[in-house]
């Protein structure tokens, strides 16, 4: 809690204006309290999750002037006058998730739900260009937000199955947020035991020393 | 007390029945609420005038607490109250312990701290900055002792001691010996053995361990928390607390992930509740990744072992000696299940009668440690699939095929092995071999030659086979001690089904909260089957203590079986009174009703019906129209008993059916490692489990492949390190390395589907699995990848330091 | 994990920040992109009386080409340098880089400027600082300084500022465009601190021999060093694969980083080998594919 009247925060305090989820909130913050703190415990917005509060889990994502950052490596002050995202600006509604989020939902990409915000928010930065993407990338995309549920493989078919659906939508099919009824993969299995020289998924060893 | 004998077999007939629900890739009704970040969990809850605690941490491995000076913190504003061991001392008993009551433990160290991160003092205070602020404050002067970081060390006489009480720091010793391994190993062609240690990692999940204390009305202690299996144990909390357990309500909390790491975990529950009790506020305790990493409710296992494994020329195995110290910590509280979970598959799938079990538990300056994914079967699996590569590679046998001839043969079930656990069902040649189609091995071997040669890479292949058990019994918490204090035999789980006036169904579970497993999911999908209407529309609620029926909780692997035989259970007799209420109303007889999607209907004459909300609307409004003697309403609660556990003898030659259903695995894994950096990656990975009858493939598939992961980080990338000072060099997750996505490779998964002739639907557990067999089949494919440089896995994680040395070496010597 | 109580300044000009440096000096700590800093206000490990946040100051956001140099504000954020295209054109090296610090949420906000001045020997922009003889422009109100790279990073977390200089921009000399860049970093994780790093710049002649070596290592000892005993070894001689490594192998010697749980120190040796053999190889077959073409 870092409300002003509170005595030991109280000493130094700014009043901040941002637009939050599209909405314009203006709010009196301590300027030690971090962007975290700040959306999870002045405005309610707890889909932002601390999972660590020193920058590696990534489970407090959120979408800075449209980019991803750590809210736990910010202070809440340094937002004044940019834009803030959550995942609750995709859909707030159980009953009408957006389709990055029925995505997830298809695919099983989570589990206990702690990392999921976030995953559902990175997937929305990286799927904005409507580039396919290979598992291989989408899992380079996804390895600064720590998972420990699902060992990944179901959020990288999330993710692609969400590139479909946004790209269908985008050309006027079914993939729209109001619209979608089943997943694209229904039939897909969970082994495919045909090809047995290149495993499907399998780029290659992609080098942390081989880049550059 | 007598034992209960070998149940009848439910029969599944050899083909498994057409089920509408069970089976089916549905989504799971836990994920909407998730997916827009309204999890529920601790964190998340907001309570008026709620405080805040801050823990200091021990800066000292092992030290006397020679004074607090509190004074400095009580005087910034904000600060509300700051407790030390003294407060513990004065006002509550030791914690809940199953180990020796000569090691107790309370939430903040008593006179002592026994390993870095300890808590040493508490400041609650208006918000967890200001809370911090005070932390900051404290003056703490110790008297520091000397620190015991070697369990080897520690057992020798003149170390310290880290409980005097106790007297040594031997926390528990016994050899267990089944058959003659003596001769068993005299009578072998070939005697393999290893000296070897799985180092200390955790379940580390994304959310930390959290509670919120309220003193509510009536004098009752309301308790909030993502951990502990309470309705099992939250009597011994309210013992802690020195309040009468009615007046202690724990009500469970959704976690983010739990993997062993809540099971059980009292500290943080009983802290919040502790200073909630003492400020007469509601107090919110949640751990901060520091306060994990250092001073979690446990760590896992820390073993190191002198293993030995007997062969015959033809490549049979003759028997099994272990000689296990494991590195527990400062503490035992939860005395040494972690190895009777080793014994309960102790000759994993193969048919060997002859085993040693030796285990001394060392008490060290470190965290104490307990469950993690596979609660220290995964690390006997380890030890075991690390000899037998090994008599393969002497034997000159493949690993597939070493396997294969000492697998136990589908006809021999129930199997009872050396110890005396029954193995319920399986067909390991079917696991192997469905493996074997999804993966080329032979190609591999060719590209492995091809590889080296053509272009100087290393590629190894890995092959591992393994048990997972699943749905423990209690009685493996005891039958350790000749004199168990508390010799329980129960582990139930409950579920209770109500239909509502209008018809909606509300499934009250009795367990702890949704952990990452489906349990909403599995108990609506087991539902859905019963009554045939939709699992969406099925509102799952978990009970508090104070309503709860006896349950267990999520925990070695039992929860989907457990609840699926509640549900069932209490279908069976809520779908009995709406038959009756139908019998009585359409004047039919109750034989000639069935159930079908949801309505009441005559057989063969469908037409004549009556929907469930017909039935509510009589169950709640119109007694005049029930049966005579019928209590009016619609629910009907069950608790499944474990299904097959019998008690071991008294001289402990036979330790009684504890873990009977029992699942298997084959990972194979081909692996390039770089030894010039020592960087492991991979290049196909299949996994194939036998869970029994799957309720959800897709959701099946991601505890496999999560837990898969995590083996991996076991395997090459967690480690809580102490130096030899005792000092902690894990405190961060920059230190503790979680693989991300781009160290996890994409695990092909398959299922092949053995009922279990016990459980309802023939469903096993399978939660662990992926972790359990991951490190034995890294280890074998790094062996095999670097095989001309003499690499031989003997450390878990694998460093790549130790990869890079080991070749170097190698080169040293040829030079 | 909560920051502990300072006193905020947000100045919107370099003069005001420079100002504040000056009045604060030891008790003042520069607030850039946050990436180091604020885990380390979360821990408690730094205490700051005044946190100076120079995000707003709009002075240090500027990349261009300035006298054979390309100047980076300190206040660029890591992102914008990665995706620059004229940067990538001008120094190649930084691009090659870019891509191993932290995770891409860390770039977003990370600045140049910010991980220049904490002075991590691990981090992969004091590397290429140091490979590229850049220059660190420094600023107080006694008037600027230009650093040089291999000045200015002086030992663990430890840069050549006085307490009121503050980090203003980073000039590096434009690469020739026949020169080849590589970029080799190994750690346990993608995103974690390189166990050891290595930045290579090298022209070869038509008959492959190195004309020009520039050799910097990351993550060996307290700070990045250039390889310069290997650069003068390559000198003349042909760039290939055993000379390269014959050569290389020499800067294991300059490994002075004790065994941690990550990297014994013998294999920190080895491993500093294999890094500079690999980045030294790669830049080389660049400079032959930048000629070819």
């Amino acid at each position: 809690m870092t409300t002003a009247e509170n005595p030991a925060t109280a000493t130094d305090t700014r009043t901040i204006t941002l637009l939050v989820n599209g909405r314009e909130v203006t709010r009196a913050v301590s300027t030690r309290t971090t962007l975290s703190d700040f959306l999870r415990e002045d405005l309610d917005l707890v889909s932002v999750h601390l999972g660590c509060e020193h920058g590696v889990c990534g489970c407090c994502t959120v979408l800075f002037d449209g980019e991803s950052v750590r809210a736990c490596l910010m202070l809440a002050v340094q937002a004044r006058g940019h834009e803030v995202e959550t995942v609750e600006s995709l859909s707030a509604d159980q009953n009408d998730l957006h389709p990055i989020q029925q995505s997830f939902a298809e695919e099983q990409g989570l589990q206990c739900g702690f990392c999921t915000p976030a995953m559902v928010l990175r997937a929305k930065e990286i799927l904005a260009d409507g580039r396919e993407r290979s598992d291989a990338e989408v899992r380079s995309d996804i390895s600064g937000i720590l998972c420990r549920c699902t060992g990944y493989q179901n959020i990288v078919n999330a993710v692609q199955n969400a590139g479909r659906k946004l790209s269908r939508g985008a050309n006027g099919g079914a993939g729209t947020h109001d619209g979608v009824g089943t997943s694209a993969v229904d039939g897909a299995e969970t082994e495919q035991a045909t090809d047995i020289d290149r495993a499907p998924g399998f780029d290659g060893p992609a080098g942390t020393e081989q880049r550059g | 007390m007598t034992a209960t004998q070998e149940p009848t077999a439910v029969t599944h007939g050899g083909t498994k029945p057409a089920y509408k629900y069970i089976g089916s890739d549905r989504k799971r009704v836990e994920d909407p609420r998730l997916l827009v970040g309204r999890g529920g969990y601790v964190a998340d809850m907001k309570m008026q005038g709620l405080l805040h605690a801050a823990i200091l941490r021990s800066p000292l491995p092992h030290a006397r607490i020679a004074s607090i000076d509190t004074s400095g913190a009580e005087a910034i504003p904000g600060v509300i109250a700051v407790l030390t061991g003294e407060d513990c001392k004065a006002h509550m008993n030791p914690c809940m312990n199953f180990g020796p009551s000569t090691i107790s433990q309370y939430p903040i160290a008593v006179d002592k701290v026994r390993y870095v991160g300890e808590c040493v003092a508490v400041v609650v205070a208006e918000s967890r900055y200001v809370a911090e602020d005070g932390i900051e404050a404290l003056e703490v002067e110790f008297d520091e002792l000397p620190a015991v970081t070697n369990p080897h060390a520690a057992l020798e006489p003149d170390a310290a001691l880290l409980h005097d009480e106790h007297g040594s720091n031997l926390g528990y010793e016994r050899t267990f010996e089944f058959g003659d391994i003596t001769k068993a190993l005299d009578d072998a062609h070939l005697v393999v053995s290893d000296t070897l240690h799985w180092g200390r990692s955790a379940g580390m999940p994304m959310e930390t361990s959290g509670a919120i204390a309220r003193p509510g009305t009536n004098g009752v202690l309301e308790v909030y928390c993502n951990s502990l299996n309470f309705s099992y144990l939250q009597f011994l909390v309210a013992g802690a607390l020195r309040i009468p357990s009615n007046k202690l309500k724990m009500q469970p909390v959704a976690a983010g992930g739990s993997f062993g790491s809540k099971f059980t975990a009292h500290k943080v529950p009983t802290l919040a509740a502790f200073l909630a009790l003492r400020t007469g506020r509601p107090v919110s305790y949640v751990e901060d990744r520091l306060d994990h990493l250092m001073n979690s409710d446990h760590h896992a296992s820390d073993r190191y072992y002198e293993a030995r494994m007997g062969f015959t020329e033809d490549g049979m195995i003759t028997g099994l000696d272990v000689d296990v110290v494991d590195d527990y910590g400062a503490y035992l509280q939860f005395g040494v299940g972690t190895h009777g979970n080793a014994l309960s598959q102790a000759t994993g799938p193969y048919r060997f009668r002859d085993l040693r079990y030796k285990l001394r538990a060392a008490l060290t300056n470190k965290c104490q440690q307990g469950a993690y994914r596979g609660f220290g079967s995964e690390v006997h699996n380890w030890v075991l699939e690390r000899l037998v590569e090994q008599g393969a590679k002497k034997l000159g046998l493949a690993p597939e095929e070493i396997r294969r001839r000492n697998f136990i043969q589908p006809e021999e079930f129930p199997y009872k092995i050396p110890g005396g656990n029954v193995y319920d069902s399986g067909n390991y040649p079917e696991v192997l071999d469905r493996a074997l189609s999804m993966i080329d091995v032979e190609h591999w071997r060719r590209e492995k030659k091809r590889l080296r040669e053509e272009e100087g890479r290393y590629i190894g292949l890995g092959i591992a086979t393994t048990q997972e058990r699943s749905v423990f019994s209690s009685t493996e918490f005891w039958f350790w001690f000749d004199e168990p204090a508390f010799p329980i035999t129960s582990s139930p789980e409950s579920a209770t089904i109500t239909i509502d006036p209008a018809g909606q169904f509300q499934l009250l579970l009795h367990c702890q909260a949704m952990w990452g497993n489906s349990p909403e999911t599995v108990s609506t999908t087991v539902l859905a089957e019963e009554f045939g209407v939709e699992p969406e529309s099925v509102n799952v609620s978990y009970a508090d203590t104070s309503r709860a029926l006896p349950g267990t909780g999520p925990g070695g692997s039992r929860y989907t079986v457990m609840v699926a035989g509640a549900v069932r259970g209490a279908s069976r007799k809520l779908k009995k009174k709406l038959i009756d209420i139908a019998a009585h109303s359409l004047e039919v007889s109750a034989d000639d009703l069935e159930l079908v999607d949801g309505r009441v209907q005559v057989v063969g004459a469908p037409e004549r019906s009556l929907g469930i909300p017909d039935l509510a609307a009589s169950a709640y409004f119109f007694a005049l129209n029930l049966p005579p003697g019928m209590e009016s309403g619609l629910e009907e609660a069950y608790t499944y008993d474990h299904p097959y556990t019998t008690l071991p003898s008294a001289d402990r030659s036979d330790l009684g059916v504890f873990y009977p259903i029992m699942g298997h695995a084959c990972h194979i894994a081909v692996m390039e490692v770089d030894p010039d950096t020592g960087r492991c990656s991979f290049l196909d990975y299949v996994a194939v489990h036998d869970a029994g009858t799957v309720v959800n493939p897709k959701s099946l598939g991601g505890h496999v492949t999560g837990g898969s992961a995590q083996g991996l980080g076991t395997s090459l990338y967690e480690e809580l390190a102490y130096d030899t000072e005792g000092q902690f060099n894990s405190a961060t997750f920059l230190d503790y390395l979680v693989p991300s996505a781009n160290e996890v490779p994409p695990f092909r998964i398959g299922h092949v589907e053995t009922p279990s002739p016990y459980t309802e639907y023939g469903i096993k557990g399978g939660g662990e699995g992926g972790r359990m067999v991951t490190p034995s089949v890294v280890s074998a494919a790094v062996d095999d990848a670097l095989a001309e440089y003499g690499m031989h896995v003997q450390e878990l994680p694998v460093r790549p330091a130790t990869i890079v040395e080991t070749v170097q070496d190698a080169i040293d010597a040829r030079q | 994990m909560k920051p502990p109580r300072f006193l905020y300044c947000d100045p919107d000009t370099l003069e005001e920040a420079v100002a504040l440096k000056s009045q604060h000096e030891f008790d003042a700590l520069v607030l850039a992109g946050g990436q180091s800093l604020m885990p380390m206000l979360n821990m408690r490990l730094a205490g700051p009386e005044v946190l100076i946040d120079i995000n707003g100051v709009t002075d240090l956001q500027h990349i261009g080409r300035i006298n054979g140099t390309l100047e980076i504000g300190a206040g660029v954020r890591q992102s914008v340098l990665e995706a620059h295209s004229e940067a990538a054109v001008a120094v190649p090296l930084i691009a090659a880089a870019m891509p191993h610090i932290g995770h891409i949420e860390n770039r977003h906000r990370g600045t140049v400027g910010g991980s220049i001045a904490h002075a991590d020997a691990a981090a992969e922009l004091p590397c290429t600082a140091v490979t590229l003889d850049a220059v660190i422009v420094v600023r107080s109100e006694r008037g600027e300084r230009q650093i040089a790279a291999t000045d200015f990073f002086q030992g663990f977390l430890t840069n050549a500022c006085e307490p009121d200089e503050l980090v203003v921009a980073i000039r590096y000399p434009v690469t020739s465009p026949t020169a080849g860049s590589a970029f080799t970093e190994f750690a346990r994780r993608e995103g974690d601190f390189a166990l050891a790093s290595a930045g290579a710049v090298a022209e070869v002649d038509a008959d492959g021999r190195f004309t020009s070596v520039a050799i910097g290592v990351g993550s060996i000892t307290t700070k990045p060093v250039r390889a310069r005993a290997i650069e003068e070894a390559l000198l003349g001689r042909a760039a290939t694969s055993d000379v390269i490594k014959d050569a290389a192998r020499q800067i294991g010697d300059a490994v002075t980083l004790s065994s941690d749980m990550h990297a014994t120190s013998r294999y920190r040796r080895h491993l500093a080998t294999t890094v500079v053999t690999r980045a030294v190889a790669a830049a080389a077959a660049d400079a032959q594919n930048r000629s070819a073409s």
